[in-house]
């Protein structure tokens, strides 16, 4: 018998048939369904034990405290400590991403050299830190050629770095600007020391003039938990919140009452209400109180309205608020946290003064200076801003071998950030100590990747705004970091020894612990999510007087608007980029596609010519920017409002080129008196295109 | 020259080719009928049920050969090693951490305990163990909320083996063949009243 063509297909017909009878197709097709699970792009659920880690998080300039949720030891989420009697359970809108942050696709993945125009090669640590050693080697000794900047306020690693530099010669240690560098040098002015703080917890009116208080400046969550606190769940407020600033901003869009003062006229407004207080009955004991007196009777309610464009009723209406108030308080700042001048917060300040609110509760606090972790380190109140230095690279009066850039991007963050990056060409060795990939260390010729907070020792004295000294640390939420970074302090301080220079300690770890013992603190009690607290002084301050009869009246030209920069905590830092998850939060009133929005009122637009949607062009001394008009009444007369901190170049590609950078339009004058560099009083010109 | 169309002619045509056709399907008849196709489907039914389940799973051995037996004979319990968290999760297997309590150096004779602290208690490397019932990321297990059952309800007996079971790897899917699929899971909560909404076990 043989098998024939149709004997062979009724085989097959067979088998097939025989097959459906069996698990062969059946099991096959549920294999193959539940193979595609696992393909090996999708990502997979890191299991295991889940965990709440106490961390400081110094991902914004205060520094929250959070508690670090990880999972199998890896953080997938931050949320407050309700252990920590600062942040009370909050976390800013920053640190809540920091878990995302950890894995951000701009992070410095390992040790870069540069290579070429725009062009980095991964090298070993070894390699780099040789290289760091090499290169600081020959300048050691000489003043002025090694610099360094800092953008961080409130670390000890500040400490290390001045030190370094004051033993290896060189004075040249610099901060990034912000509200603590001018607010102490005004302390100054009115013949105190420290660092003013703010009891915003124990006032029952909070007046702040230009401190956007409840969003940007200061400990932000601490704020928002005191004017929380304030506003109970079905009952009557309790304290009186008024923002005094250019912008309808999130400070603004919840206090009680919202002064469109537009950013030119910050101190006529603060002295103009000095004058209405006086005629109202105040004095002071302060020795200088005839002199300020005559001087603020210069700021009449005429003035007020010609400078503000607001009627002077409102000063009636502060001046009735603040004689009922039993413990008014007025915050002093910058709208945007940076570039006022040390008279602005005289003149606000002066206001506390003459008041008699300083040293009382719920007042205005002097912070002294804290004990130091390392001897030598510079002076916190001594610093030295690093525009001025840069500006001076620019003009060739500061010709630095070296500059060491510590957790700052002065190539985006300075006022007219284009001359500045264009300074940083000058200095023939840049090193930046970065958890990313930013604008200087794009510049850098090594880039040394910094942690994250959540890798890393570190700590926070005193953040800007706090009515008593504190003093917050933590320490690694992880055992092992995602990128092959280093403590920046730690390479420092091995660079140091190479360098015949010991500061006393070998890590940045021993260093905090140091500063907790010097402050009598525990530094593990610290670690967990703790806070040490000191006792704020009072202090004999003066009413400043003789600094403010210096100030001279902002002049502005006919055509020229005031500029107010716009910062919102969720939409970055000056050292960080706006977070991936915040981005979503923006409005389209703010930023679409890559157009960013400037914002005007009404009468500002016609004054200008310009409508809604229209695209016009930005112009200052020192560059242009392109927007669109957004017309909102939520700003101050003459006065337009842009965001800042967009406008990235590098970082990642969620925020790379999206909008523009508003600080390479923002000008530095020398304010008269004080020879400080301003740039909060910055005009434009706006012109259709 | 036209040729003449002869019904003789197409007739006996016709009856030829009548008879061929008889003659293919006498032979087809001789070679079968269905035959042919019942040989296939017993070929393919016996293939199925009997290779198939071979063929399809491949067969591992665990990185190292544990002894379930040997540690209950110390006194040891499933919950010794198999623990629940603080915050309620199952621990699943010990990682190095618990293994190291005992294991850090060599305590026996055994050659598969100095291979477990020489490859892995020594290096820091957890021990990669297969998991005989992996559940994908979707699905969502408590071992908390089964509590109450038996562990050898669900898992293989091993409490009294010297040597793990093979590990069946299913050479498509990937997973192992005593994973628990959503039918069992399905007739489990039905015999016992719960709920087989698709987010009890899918968050």
């Amino acid at each position: 018998m043989g098998l024939d063509r149709r004997g062979f297909v009724k085989i097959v017909m067979g088998g097939v048939a025989g097959t459906l009878f069996t698990p062969v197709i059946w099991q096959s097709l549920d294999d193959v369904s539940i193979w595609s699970q696992n393909w090996g792009w999708i990502p997979r659920l890191n299991k295991g034990e889940v965990k709440a880690k106490s961390a400081l998080s110094k991902l914004c300039p205060a520094g929250c405290a959070v508690k670090v949720k990880t999972v199998g030891g890896l953080p997938f989420a931050a949320i407050g400590n309700t252990a920590n009697p600062m942040s009370k359970g909050g976390v800013c809108p920053i640190c809540t991403g920091g878990a995302q942050l950890m894995y951000s696709p701009a992070r410095v993945k390992s040790p870069m050299k540069k290579v070429g125009e725009g062009k980095y090669e991964a090298i070993k640590w070894e390699e780099a830190e040789a290289m760091l050693v090499e290169k600081l080697t020959p300048l050691k000794g000489q003043d002025g050629k090694i610099a360094a900047i800092s953008g961080d306020e409130t670390g000890t690693a500040n400490e290390v770095l001045s030190a370094m530099l004051a033993g290896l010669g060189s004075t040249g240690f610099y901060v990034m600007p912000g509200e603590m560098f001018t607010a102490t040098k005004g302390v100054k002015l009115m013949g105190g020391n420290g660092q003013p703080g703010f009891d915003i917890e124990g006032s029952d009116l909070v007046l702040m003039i230009g401190a956007d208080a409840l969003d940007s400046w200061g400990t932000t969550v601490a704020n928002q938990k005191a004017f929380a606190a304030t506003r109970p769940t079905g009952g009557a407020a309790t304290a009186q919140y008024i923002y005094a600033g250019p912008v309808l901003n999130n400070t603004a869009s919840v206090c009680d009452k919202w002064v469109a003062v537009p950013p030119t006229a910050m101190a006529t407004f603060a002295l103009a209400l000095a004058n209405q207080l006086i005629a109202a009955g105040a004095v002071s004991s302060a020795a200088d109180f005839g002199d300020y007196k005559a001087l603020v009777a210069k700021y009449t309610p005429e003035a007020f309205e010609a400078a503000t464009g607001l009627k002077a009723d409102v000063l009636k209406d502060l001046v009735a608020k603040i004689k009922a108030a039993k413990a008014p308080l007025i915050v002093a700042g910058a709208s945007f946290g940076q570039g006022a001048g040390a008279l602005d917060f005289v003149a606000a300040a002066s206001l506390n003064v003459l008041l008699g609110r300083v040293g009382q509760k719920g007042g205005m606090t002097l912070l002294g200076a804290a004990p130091k972790a390392i001897a030598s380190a510079a002076d916190r109140e001594n610093a030295k801003d690093a525009g001025s230095f840069l500006a001076s690279v620019a003009t060739g009066k500061a010709t630095p071998g070296a500059l060491l850039i510590y957790e700052a991007n002065p190539a985006f963050a300075l006022p007219q950030a284009a001359e500045m990056a264009k300074a940083m060409g000058n200095i023939g060795f840049k090193v930046s100590f970065s958890t990313y990939m930013d604008e200087t260390a794009a510049l850098a010729d090594l880039i040394l990747p910094a942690p994250h907070p959540y890798e890393r020792f570190d700590d926070a004295m005193n953040p800007y705004g706090v009515s008593k000294p504190t003093y917050l640390a933590g320490k690694p939420v992880v055992s092992k970091p995602v990128a092959d970074c280093k403590d920046p302090v730690d390479v420092l301080l091995a660079a140091a020894a190479k360098l015949g220079l010991s500061l006393g300690f070998d890590t940045y770890a021993d260093v905090i612990k140091a500063k907790a013992t010097a402050l009598g603190g525990d530094f593990d009690a610290l670690a967990a999510g703790g806070i040490w607290n000191g006792e704020a002084k009072g202090g004999a301050l003066t009413l400043g007087a003789g600094a403010l009869a210096k100030a001279v009246p902002v002049k502005t030209d006919e055509k020229a608007v005031a500029l107010a920069p716009v910062t919102r905590l969720a939409y970055g830092t000056a050292s960080l980029a706006t977070p991936p998850a915040n981005l979503v939060t923006l409005r389209d009133t703010e930023l679409v596609g890559k157009d960013l929005f400037v914002q005007m009122n009404g009468a500002t637009a016609k004054k200008l010519g310009v409508a809604k949607g229209n695209k016009v062009k930005l112009t200052s001394g020192s560059g242009e920017i392109k927007a669109r008009v957004h017309v909102s009444e939520g700003v101050a007369a003459n006065t337009v409002a842009v965001l800042l901190g967009f406008g990235r170049s590098a970082w990642d590609e969620f925020t790379k080129g999206k909008g523009e950078n508003v600080y390479k339009i923002l000008t530095v004058s020398d304010e008269a008196g004080t020879g400080l560099k301003v740039w909060a009083g910055s005009t434009v010109t706006v012109a259709k295109v | 020259m036209k040729t003449q169309f002869s019904v003789a002619k197409f007739d006996q045509k016709l009856q030829e080719r009548w008879g061929e056709v008889m003659e293919e399907k006498k032979q087809c008849k001789g070679c079968g009928g269905a035959l042919p196709f019942v040989i296939g489907f017993v070929a393919a039914v016996i293939a199925g049920w009997v290779l198939f389940p071979d063929l399809i799973y491949s067969k591992k051995t665990q990185p190292i050969r544990f002894s379930h037996k040997v540690h209950q004979e110390q006194g040891m319990e499933c919950s010794s090693c198999h623990t629940f968290r603080d915050d309620g999760s199952f621990a699943g297997l010990p990682n190095n951490e618990s293994c190291m309590q005992c294991h850090a150096d060599v305590i026996g004779t055994d050659p598969a305990e100095v291979a477990y602290v020489e490859k892995y208690a020594k290096t820091g490397k957890e021990v990669p163990w297969l998991i005989y019932q992996y559940q994908p990321d979707n699905v969502y297990f408590s071992h908390k909320a089964h509590e109450s059952f038996e562990c050898k309800s669900c898992h293989p007996d091993v409490g009294k083996t010297d040597t793990p079971p093979v590990y069946y790897e299913n050479r498509l899917s990937g997973y192992s063949k005593q994973t628990m699929k959503m039918w069992q899971c399905e007739r489990c909560h039905a015999e016992n009243g719960v709920s087989n909404a698709c987010h009890v076990c899918h968050k």
